[in-house]
């Protein structure tokens, strides 16, 4: 290489993470990170619970429940916690009704009776009275409610970012707090987690089926990639979508969401973090004072016990859609905290990227694909390796496909180069310093590790990706990437009503002399 | 102590009477009853003065320079005078092409797979870009690569290559999305509504063609290039790990010398729209769709305007302010009609910006959205918001105030950003004294001058039939009501490849 005497290649040792661990008697772990810089800090918990831990029937529930968590205490979002338990209680009864007469017409739909068991003409009266029951409960229950106070007692005090998300193995809460207003965020979290009031579920259900929506059903893909999941997980329950399936969200009962809360919400199934300007001795102070109000859950949450049956033959789903023609082709592999998972990264980072394989390859030197690329996905219980690629027309979808399996081919049979494999660790060796740019991402980061296994997981990642040898690359290629462990979708593309048929690029027009 | 509930009000009270403390209300473990009680330190915070990091250049050039030596790192990045806007209507595309070419394409004495191969060996992040109404790059590297970082920063600034190979990549990857701009609705919806509001004669709303993009030639990138990045159009901000001083020399002795085309062209100003919009329910058929799109809005001001702030605060309340704000507990709270729902009225920087509300709902019941949406423009026509209201969007206001300037990068990236779109000096300075006067008085004003209810465009973007036809459980709620007696009309998908709309009828 002409380039190599000019280069001076990155400081060989980063900078470890080593974060105050703190862990009340209840089991609520805390990782604490002081760090110099603005006024502020990043605050977060994650309750060790997703959508693996749920079953037929609730999908869905995990990431419901992260949206009722928002929904207030017993003293913050309401007027009179006395009538707005007893109107919650009312709403239940009622609702309890209700869930009977749509199990009538459920039953009239299954046999063919009716075509639409939501259409308002195939109701009973008795149905319509009970709707009307409940519409009236909700708006006597708005007069006690005062709306999102979680969110006005944070933004007042110029708290931001408040938000939360569920994954299939994790639910995390965070915000940035003023560093003078730390206490706010023990005051709430606390309060959240020892005396919870569901309210306004069912229009939250409601809110849950509109994300859906907008999420998965009006998008091009993705009802396909849903299904795609579906297809590729077997026994797993990562099978099923986090937000849960339609009749599922229509059908979740607050008790069931309560249940969920008392067995993955106990301390002893979360951890806590912050980062940024803050006096540890004052946090765990505070950390005693507020969190170890809550009591420990004697039952620990089981570890998943369905694990994913080895694949035995090769899958393939063919879709047509409004998108670009492109193949998707996923393999089973290992969870985030495997030892083989190092090597597939760096396998990723090797075919990803302008001077990856695929892109080199595929785009630049074939032209079968505008795009191709890999994805590694370790999850708590399990994991997958993809590759993707967008055709470029005339070429198809097909025709990635073999180019990407031919790439595969060639790591298979030969040992990456010295200095391929050293442009990937410098790149991990820059993004470890990269990282802690941020303190918000850096908190997070703290916690999802702790969450799939543990969070000192974010210092030996890095010394093992430097440590992945050629040959380590080698045998996982041969390992994982065999054609029984593979999963392929492939997308055709479907052409709106009207729209004219694609034309193909301008060939040669300013292109290669 | 009583664990009782405290509403707002009595908190208020007890809060204001004097006689009180919050102690009186502490519980045996020492944890107020409300965390409203709590009492906080204060925290003392004046946003940095821009004068102390700036310094001026080789040929005019100007930088924002923020040390900041807690890690290893260096962020070096410029704007430069240029955009969409000066690209002329049968060459649309080539101001975008030509800022991703810069950094795809090579340089003149690098080829493209010899910079990026060397790039990515240093882990040395480096791009370029064109915007509607900016240009630029960055490059962001280990402080132990700076030196060959800044030069190869620079050589793709002012020598970039335009590999004929890669923008023939480029090209065939920019025709396929043009296929595909019809598929999604999020980008209908935002096509559309950007017509209806400036028209199809102002640079924001022309689109690349399948003509227009075979009109960009090589020859034509590089003279597009060479007339604007010239050092004397040029704000670089730079923060991490590095010496003042000692970078100023750098990007100096960078910036010295001949630039190609050094002919130092007076760049034109934007131009500002002239286009009025025609007030009515518009919609756009997709059909198979479960969700609609919405939006609902009108022309807005421009930063320039003294109302600026109360315009904000304004639609903080009635829709900015996320799930503090009228429409989202509204529209997603109370009714589940949502997952997001808001408002925004974000100033114009050259020319006025607009007011506009959005949702996405289950077909049936975008009427019943809209109709609260625009219920909730009207009461805030109409009512004094309650004080409750006003002090917490002005408190947000205020204290999240240190979160503009959290890191050298915001710091020097702020600045360098005001100097290219001439903001008003002292702006930081006097920001939140400016928010903390606005009064519920001023309130009603704005929301009565800047709102018009009568200026409404109303677009629905999904399945048309199914939003018409309303919630048969909800029948007061309908568009056909909100259009008012008129015509809704209908917009139809443009031919994706030479945005040629069909005739009607």
């Amino acid at each position: 290489m002409l380039l190599a005497a000019t280069l001076s290649p990155p400081p060989s040792a980063a900078q470890d993470v080593e974060p105050i661990v703190h862990t009340l008697s209840n089991g609520m772990k805390f990782l604490l990170l002081p760090e110099k810089g603005d006024p502020n800090v990043a605050a977060g918990w994650v309750a060790k619970v997703g959508s693996v831990n749920e079953r037929p029937g609730v999908t869905g529930v995990a990431h419901l429940f992260e949206h009722m968590m928002f929904k207030g205490t017993r003293t913050i979002g309401t007027k009179d916690i006395d009538k707005d338990l007893a109107t919650i209680a009312e709403l239940d009864k009622v609702r309890g009704q209700i869930r009977q007469e749509e199990q009538i017409l459920l039953e009239k739909y299954r046999r063919g009776l009716i075509d639409d068991p939501h259409d308002p003409a195939v109701r009973s009266e008795r149905h319509n009275e009970l709707l009307k029951t409940f519409a009236g409960l909700i708006q006597s229950q708005r007069e006690l409610i005062v709306k999102d106070e979680i969110d006005r007692l944070y933004s007042s005090a110029g708290a931001s970012g408040m938000n939360a998300g569920t994954s299939n193995d994790m639910t995390v809460y965070f915000i940035n707090v003023p560093a003078n207003k730390l206490e706010l965020w023990f005051w709430i979290e606390s309060d959240r987690l020892l005396n919870p009031v569901f309210r306004e579920f069912y229009s939250e259900r409601d809110v849950v089926h509109e994300e859906r929506r907008l999420r998965v059903d009006s998008t091009p893909t993705g009802k396909i990639d849903e299904q795609f999941d579906a297809m590729f997980w077997m026994a797993s329950p990562y099978s099923w979508p986090v937000i849960g399936w339609p009749s599922d969200l229509e059908g979740l009962t607050r008790e069931e969401a309560l249940d969920f809360f008392g067995l993955y919400y106990a301390p002893n199934n979360i951890t806590a973090s912050l980062v940024g300007d803050f006096d540890p001795d004052v946090a765990i102070a505070l950390a005693e004072k507020y969190f170890g109000r809550l009591k420990r859950n004697p039952r620990q949450p089981e570890p998943i016990r369905t694990r994913e049956i080895p694949q035995l033959a090769q899958k393939r789903m063919t879709a047509e859609a409004e998108t670009r023609p492109q193949v998707t082709v996923r393999y089973h592999t290992v969870p985030d905290a495997n030892k083989d998972e190092p090597p597939l990264l760096v396998l990723g980072n090797l075919l990803n990227g302008r001077t990856g394989r695929l892109y080199k390859s595929l785009v630049l030197e074939q032209q079968v694909a505008l795009q191709a690329g890999a994805g590694v996905n370790g999850l708590k219980y399990d994991g997958y390796f993809e590759l993707v690629g967008v055709a470029r027309p005339p070429h198809t979808p097909e025709d990635v496909e073999k180019a990407l399996l031919k790439e595969m081919d060639v790591l298979r049979d030969e040992l990456v180069g010295d200095r391929e494999l050293q442009k990937v660790k410098n790149q991990q060796l820059a993004g470890d310093f990269r990282k802690l740019k941020s303190k918000f991402s850096l908190m997070i980061q703290l916690l999802s590790y702790d969450a799939l296994g543990d969070w000192s997981n974010i210092n030996e990642f890095s010394d093992r990706i430097q440590a992945v040898t050629a040959e380590d690359v080698r045998r996982v290629v041969r390992k994982y990437f065999r054609p029984e462990n593979s999963n392929t979708l492939i997308y055709y593309t479907k052409d709106a009503e009207g729209a004219p048929a694609p034309t193909e690029g301008p060939q040669g027009d300013g292109g290669q002399q | 102590m009583n664990q009782r509930a405290l509403n707002r009000r009595d908190w208020l009270r007890l809060t204001t009477g004097a006689a009180l403390s919050a102690g009186w209300l502490r519980a045996a473990d020492g944890i107020p009853a409300h965390p409203r009680l709590l009492e906080f330190p204060p925290l003392s915070f004046e946003p940095p003065e821009p004068s102390k990091y700036r310094r001026e250049l080789a040929h005019g050039a100007v930088a924002y320079l923020v040390e900041d030596h807690q890690l290893p790192l260096v962020t070096v990045s410029v704007t430069v005078k240029t955009g969409e806007y000066l690209e002329p209507e049968e060459l649309t595309g080539l101001a975008s092409m030509t800022g991703s070419q810069m950094r795809s394409g090579g340089t003149t004495s690098l080829s493209a797979r010899e910079f990026d191969e060397e790039a990515a060996f240093l882990a040395t992040n480096v791009g370029s870009s064109i915007g509607d109404t900016s240009g630029g790059g960055s490059v962001d590297c280990l402080a132990a690569n700076l030196d060959r970082s800044l030069e190869l920063f620079f050589d793709m600034l002012r020598h970039p290559g335009f590999d004929p190979q890669r923008f023939q990549i480029a090209k065939a990857g920019v025709l396929q999305s043009m296929e595909r701009r019809n598929d999604d609705t999020g980008g209908i919806i935002s096509r559309e509504y950007r017509r209806l509001l400036r028209g199809d004669d102002f640079f924001s709303t022309r689109e690349v063609t399948k003509a227009t993009l075979e009109a960009i030639t090589i020859e034509g990138m590089r003279s597009f290039h060479d007339r604007y990045f010239h050092p004397s159009s040029m704000i670089f901000s730079v923060s991490g790990d590095f010496d003042t001083d000692d970078m100023v020399k750098r990007l100096n002795a960078a910036l010295e010398g001949d630039w190609p085309g050094s002919a130092n062209p007076q760049v034109p100003d934007v131009p500002k729209p002239t286009y009025q919009p025609k007030p009515g329910v518009y919609m756009v058929e997709k059909p198979d769709n479960n969700q609609s799109q919405v939006r609902i809005g009108h022309l807005g001001i421009q930063r320039s305007n003294p109302d600026q702030i109360a315009v904000g605060i304004m639609n903080y309340i009635l829709g900015g302010g996320g799930f503090s704000s009228r429409i989202m507990s509204r529209v997603r709270s109370d009714e589940g009609l949502a997952y997001s729902a808001g408002s925004d009225f974000s100033p114009g920087t050259y020319y006025p910006g607009a007011f506009t509300a959005y949702f996405q709902s289950e077909n049936s019941r975008c009427a019943q959205a809209a109709t609260l949406v625009l219920g909730e423009v009207e009461r805030i026509r109409q009512e004094k918001v309650g004080q409750d209201e006003l002090d917490q969007a002005k408190s947000y206001l205020t204290e999240i105030f240190p979160r503009y300037f959290a890191t050298a990068g915001q710091v020097a990236g702020t600045f360098a950003e005001d100097e290219y779109t001439g903001r008003e000096k002292d702006y930081w300075k006097n920001y939140r004294a400016r928010v903390s006067a606005v009064t519920a008085d001023d309130v009603l004003r704005v929301a009565q001058k800047y709102l018009m209810p009568d200026k409404m465009l109303i677009l629905g973007v999904g399945d048309v039939k199914a939003m018409l036809a309303g919630n048969p459980d909800k029948p007061e709620f309908s568009f056909q009501k909100l259009a008012g007696g008129k015509e809704i009309e209908y917009i139809p998908l443009p031919d994706p490849m030479t945005m040629e709309y069909p005739k009607k009828g």
